[in-house]
């Protein structure tokens, strides 16, 4: 700008000043107007700006040019299609310290495995690196809760009542800041910190985390009584029983921080007078001793235990079930597990989802929560909150409880900001640990990691709440027997609900190996079978125009009746494909399913007719998509047939099991000895036009088809050195397993824009700041403002499903809560009326807040100290 | 039968000899000879075979910890089995005794496939029969990097990737600390042995100590170097592109390797030839005037041929181990890392398989060894009990 607009502006301003100050008034609003803005390809765009003064006696119009700095519009950005990048190499990197180091040097770009401990604070501390928070792996302290079969010994944890006063003498805060150095939040009950009730509950959360709180002195009241009523004496600050000293065998687990965490509780034990030994030692040389032992043998009386979870838990089905009643794992302790009859229905019931609406199911956790703090089978003591590592200009979508390795969509998303294409290094811990293959292949969340990263899905998981989100399903309707508490959130499902959901006679219920035909429900079923509920998965019409698999196949509906098929087929004895591995799968899956039924092949249209459910619709729905119907990979029916052509002729078998039992190698598609057999089958298949389970797929799949889709996978083959293919945004171009290397390229015929889940990049975490009167008069009422920021800016109000605030006083009792209300996006307001102040005493209160986004599904939590005075 | 009658001063030069009688003497010597190396390379052998077939049993027994590991590998299929189950969405649409059936079910497939379901003590000598016949079989759990759960192609994948690195280093360390300490020992209390000898101390820290620095220098600060792996990623297509990526990656190792070891490995063969460059006939060879190499080839090489063969040979064969820190430093896909990792995951086939085959290795160079020295020291006969 030249330096005579500069003067001439100045003048002008000044012209106005003196003007408005002649007036006698002062300016009253300056607003600045940008009249016009138009985005040119990478000049400099002149625009104007007018700015307003306005006074009482006059007003001045200025008016400058200024040159304002626009991007050009890019084309490619915008018309993208599959993943943003050319190439991701995936390589091993099994050491985290190694890999912050070769982040900060730019060697890696993305290191996809959670770290925490002096990695984590120097990723964090890294002025290259941004970390991105992933929860999923709890601490606990299971108790032995057994009567001691020698009747000389006492087992302190036989009482429920110091099993509960242990939650006093354990100051979670301590072991979160102190011996995780802030990376975990403290932890006092069973539902998971990234689950969707963990919001849905958190104010119930907080009132038991106020009482259950570390106070060592009650603690210590409560453990003496209990102790001196079981017969104990303490002598010589020793506790004693039968003259001998009690002494707690604590088995710590030693690979991680749970080695300081055991040690600090055995302090803190002894501190009560108990002798405590120590047993520090692996996983593997622990676990017969508390999972597989006696418990009535009193070999022990503590362990250190942890509990993952690698997605998201919409529904906390198992939180109380698994971890307080007998009724799901068949170990020794938990079969002693006997829980008080209210905790007991209230968990058997949310468990089996016997509720009629959602506040009922909310009632129960209401009454299970604080009867499970008393029953005390263990006490949760922290939830780690990992980091995931990757350099700044890296865009990812990261899950809340899977990080990146256990991401749906870290492939739709990954990109270098404000770059499209380019290479992309991307490191974790082991790559291509175990073989692949659709049902015994590796379920090691690196390699899902990256079959996730080349496959897709008919509806994915919200990374940040676990809601089903559309992927290549177009949208769904789902008809759900009357009573059943589920709902729809997401505009593209259709609930409704009828007195009786009924399976069709003409749906696939069953299946004739033998005969490799589909049997119908008139054939299973000897009577009218009904279903809790049916769902109806529409895909778009361009499905089989526009969707390819890698090897440049087209999709078809055969890809499809693929999966029905082998749900049945492989654990059936009649198969020839028969694996005794997969038949407590194909018991599991026909435990729910009741019919099947195509009921459009182009569009495609499938109806499923399952009792399995959901509380919510989205997550309560069967694609039957190739890509994930099956456990372990994605497939299509042609490299399926293969592989089945390889199992059947003795090549290899798919599950471990089979393989051992057999003395045969595992399937692999991807490398190996598996490699030779598949060629060998495809050759053959190519030869015969082989159309697998011709009975049934013979009439979705003709000869040619069938050969120009064995053609299209040799070629690939032949390019690639492998035969698994998908359809995602990427495919599987290098397969380098010595070397440790994986290489993904970009898939131009992916139909989806890389946008597509642009959305889903980063969390909105809520960040809450409250204002208010840090003194309170006892009696008048008091306003605490509540300031509520995303990432982006205020939070919109409509993304937030509740403000949640209790009010503690001077010795930590709940005395007051309620909701705040909304001013406006961002802004809440928290009101103390008269009679909540009216009944505190003097002294310092705790105002605590509790935000529950809808956007994400961990809360947001803050609080504020205050003073009450006459 | 020929006879002469020549005498030679005392000798009676015409007696008659016996030269049938010679040769059948010859001819029985030489028989007697054969039999006793036959003898003594059966006994040999035996004593070998009987030694690795005690060390196999041993590990076999240890690795299992007689018998422990049953209850471990047991219980750690209850845990895995349980919570696998908890994580399947159709899991809870069982009933209570459905899903305690589906555990145990799964359970007992995964103990069959272990073999639990039969005794310990049966199954260690199965393991040590398929061992000593190098009957290699399956792995338990462990696979190899491209899927394979023969033990075989496991081993063998990675021993490429083990020799050409331990290969390398090792070679280049042998041969310079071999010529460094004979030369040394030829200039004892120059600058240079004083230097070798102060330096020698630096070989208390392991190689993977140095290569950590290396690390840190090069590949995070200068950023001339990788941080480790075998090759560049992704892999050069090229096989040249290829090698060189895989030169330049061994580097940082092989300089951690040498470094570590150099200075002691050329001050024990210094200190080795010393005591051979001190004997009389060397002195007298260096009096008649003869070249210091004619005197370091004749006078020193030549008779310590033998210990050092017998430490090259050992030097091969331990080639064969890998290093386990060391390649986990230096992220490269060695054998020791996968002897690691099936040390941690109790694969007895995949343990048994590297001990035996070592165990094999080293017995086949001790027993050729006595061959190698009887070749390159005449002094040494096979199978005769005694030097002369």
């Amino acid at each position: 700008m030249s330096k005579k607009v500069w003067a001439l502006l100045a003048l002008f301003v000044l012209v106005g000043g003196i003007l408005a100050a002649c007036g006698g008034q002062t300016v009253v609003e300056v607003t600045r107007v940008i009249t016009e803005t138009e985005v040119v390809e990478g000049e400099p765009e002149v625009v104007e700006v007018t700015r307003v003064v306005e006074g009482e006696a006059e007003t001045v119009e200025v008016t400058r040019v200024v040159e304002v700095e626009v991007e050009a519009p890019n084309e490619e950005e915008a018309n993208r299609k599959g993943g943003w990048l050319d190439t991701i190499v995936i390589v091993q990197e099994p050491d985290a310290n190694s890999a912050v180091a070769r982040l900060e040097a730019g060697d890696l770009d993305v290191y996809a495995d959670d770290i925490g401990g002096e990695a984590a604070f120097q990723a964090i501390e890294s002025d290259a690196i941004q970390t991105r928070t992933q929860y999923g792996l709890f601490d606990e302290l299971t108790f032995n809760i057994a009567t001691c079969q020698d009747e000389t010994k006492l087992n302190p944890f036989q009482s429920q009542t110091i099993r509960q006063a242990m939650n006093y003498i354990m100051d979670r805060s301590y072991v979160a800041q102190e011996l995780y150095n802030g990376l975990a939040v403290p932890k006092y009950t069973t539902i998971a910190e990234a689950s969707a009730d963990r919001a849905r509950f958190a104010k119930e959360i907080r009132e038991l985390e106020a009482q259950w709180g570390y106070d060592m002195e009650k603690g210590r009241e409560i453990i003496t009584t209990e102790m001196e009523a079981m017969g104990a004496t303490l002598e010589g600050g020793v506790w004693t029983y039968n003259g001998e000293p009690i002494t707690i065998i604590n088995l710590i687990r030693n690979e991680d921080t749970r080695l300081l965490i055991g040690g600090y509780i055995s302090t803190q034990l002894e501190d009560l007078g108990f002798n405590v030994e120590r047993v520090e030692r692996t996983s593997a040389e622990l676990s017969p001793i508390w999972n597989a032992g006696d418990p009535t043998l009193c070999e022990w009386h503590l362990y250190t235990g942890a509990w993952s979870q690698t997605a998201i838990d919409r529904e906390s089905t198992f939180s109380f079930e698994q971890y307080y009643t007998n009724r799901v794992l068949p170990w020794p302790l938990w079969a002693l597990y006997a829980p008080p009859a209210e905790l007991d229905e209230a968990s058997q019931k949310i468990f089996n989802g016997d509720f009629a609406s959602i506040e009922e199911r909310e009632e129960l956790f209401r009454t299970a929560l604080p009867l499970t703090m008393e029953y005390a089978t263990r006490n949760w003591i922290t939830s780690r909150t990992t980091v995931v590592p990757f350099r700044n200009e890296v865009s990812i979508t990261t899950d809340l409880a899977g990080g990146i390795s256990g991401s749906s969509l870290w492939s739709k998303t990954v990109r270098f900001a404000d770059e499209v294409g380019g290479a992309m290094t991307i490191g974790l811990p082991s790559v291509f640990t175990e073989p692949w293959n659709p049902f015994g292949g590796s379920n090691w969340v690196f390699d899902q990691m990256i079959i996730r990263g080349i496959g897709e899905q008919g509806i994915y998981s919200d990374p940040n709440t676990g809601l089903g989100i559309l992927g290549r399903v177009e949208r769904a309707e789902l008809t759900v027997r009357e009573g059943y508490p589920m709902a729809a959130s997401s505009d593209w499902v259709t609930l409704s609900f009828e007195p009786e959901v009924t399976v069709p006679d003409d749906a696939w219920a069953g299946w004739d190996a033998e005969n490799q035909v589909f049997l119908t429900a008139a054939e299973v079923y000897t009577e009218t079978m009904t279903a809790l509920q049916k769902n109806t998965v529409y895909y778009p019409a361009d499905l089989y125009t526009a969707s390819y698999w890698h090897d440049g196949s087209p999709l078809s509906v055969a890809d499809f009746i693929m999966v029905m098929i082998t749900a049945f087929d492989l654990g059936d004895p009649a198969s020839a494909n028969f694996d005794e591995a997969l038949v407590p799968t194909r018991d599991s899956f026909l435990s729910a399913f009741r019919g099947v039924r195509i009921a459009s092949v182009d569009p495609l249209v499938i109806e499923t007719w399952t009792d399995a459910g959901s509380l919510d619709a989205e997550n309560a729905i069967t694609t039957w998509w190739p890509g994930t119907a099956y456990d372990y990979s994605d497939a299509a029916w042609h490299n399926m047939a293969i592989m089945l052509r390889g199992d059947a002729n003795g090549g290899f078998a798919f599950t471990a099991e089979k393989a051992t039992a057999n003395e045969l190698e595992r399937a692999n598609l991807i490398s190996g000895p598996s490699l030779a057999v598949l060629a060998g089958e495809l050759i053959s298949a190519t030869e015969e036009a082989y159309i697998p389970y011709a009975p049934t797929l013979g009439e979705y799949v003709t000869a040619e088809e069938a050969t120009a889709r064995y053609n299209n996978l040799a070629e690939f083959a032949r390019r690639y050195g492998h035969y698994y293919i998908s359809t995602g945004p990427y495919f599987l171009s290098g397969v380098f397993p010595v070397e440790g290397q994986a290489v993904l390229s970009h898939f131009a015929q992916h139909p989806d824009l890389a946008s597509r889940y642009a959305a889903f990049a980063a969390p909105a975490f809520p960040v809450i700041e409250i204002d208010g009167p840090a003194r309170v008069t006892i009696g008048e009422e008091a306003a605490f403002d509540i300031f509520v920021d995303s990432p982006d800016g205020p939070y919109p109000v409509d993304d937030i499903s509740a403000v949640n605030y209790l009010v503690f006083d001077a010795t930590g009792a709940l005395v007051a809560e309620g909701q705040a209300e909304a001013a406006e996006d961002g802004v809440w307001q928290a009101v103390l009326g008269t009679d909540v102040t009216g009944g505190l005493a003097e002294g310092s209160n705790r105002l605590d807040v509790v935000v529950v986004s809808n956007l994400v599904a961990i809360p947001g939590l803050s609080s504020y100290e205050f003073v009450t005075a006459p | 039968m020929a006879t002469t009658d020549v005498y030679a001063g005392d000798f009676n030069i015409n007696a008659e000899v016996d030269v049938e009688s010679i040769e059948a003497s010859a001819r029985k010597a030489r028989i007697q000879s054969t039999k006793r190396l036959l003898r003594y390379t059966f006994l040999k052998l035996l004593a070998l075979l009987f030694t690795v077939a005690v060390g196999v049993y041993i590990t076999i027994f240890v690795a299992n910890m007689g018998g422990e590991v049953d209850k471990m590998r047991m219980a750690t299929i209850r845990e895995s089995v349980a919570l696998a189950a908890t994580a399947d969405p159709v899991f809870k649409t069982l009933s209570s005794e459905q899903r305690i059936d589906y555990i145990n079910q799964r359970i007992e497939l995964e103990a069959e496939r272990y073999g639990l379901n039969r005794p310990f003590i049966l199954r260690s000598f199965e393991y040590l029969r398929d061992g000593m016949t190098l009957n290699l079989g399956f792995s338990q759990q462990l696979v190899s990097d491209s899927g394979s759960r023969l033990v075989r192609n496991i081993l063998l994948e990675r021993l490429p990737s083990t020799l050409i690195l331990f290969g390398t280093a090792n070679l280049i360390l042998f041969f310079i600390a071999l010529f460094a300490g004979l030369s040394l020992s030829r200039r004892y209390g120059s600058f240079a042995d004083k230097a070798v000898l102060a330096l020698a101390p630096t070989s208390a820290a392991p190689a993977w100590f140095y290569g950590l620095f290396l690390i840190l220098i090069f590949a995070a600060v200068l950023k001339v170097l990788p941080f480790g792996g075998m090759v560049s990623a992704p892999p050069p297509d090229n096989p040249l592109d290829y090698a060189l990526s895989l030169g330049r990656h061994m580097i940082l190792p092989v300089s951690a390797w040498l470094i570590s070891s150099i200075f002691l490995t050329a001050y024990n063969w210094r200190t080795f030839f010393l005591i051979y460059s001190s004997e009389d006939y060397v002195e007298m060879a260096k009096a008649k005037g003869l070249s210091d190499r004619m005197i370091e080839r004749r006078y020193i090489l030549r008779p310590t041929l033998p210990n050092i063969i017998t430490s090259f040979a050992l030097l091969l064969i331990t080639l064969w181990t890998g290093a386990i820190i060391f390649e986990t430093v230096f992220n490269w896909p060695g054998i020791g890392q996968l002897y690691f990792r099936a040390i941690g995951a109790f694969d007895t086939p995949v343990i048994v398989a590297n001990v035996v085959l070592y165990a094999y290795l080293l017995a086949i160079t001790v027993f050729l060894l006595d061959f190698i020295y009887a070749l390159v020291d005449p002094r040494v006969r096979v199978g005769d009990g005694s030097r002369k």
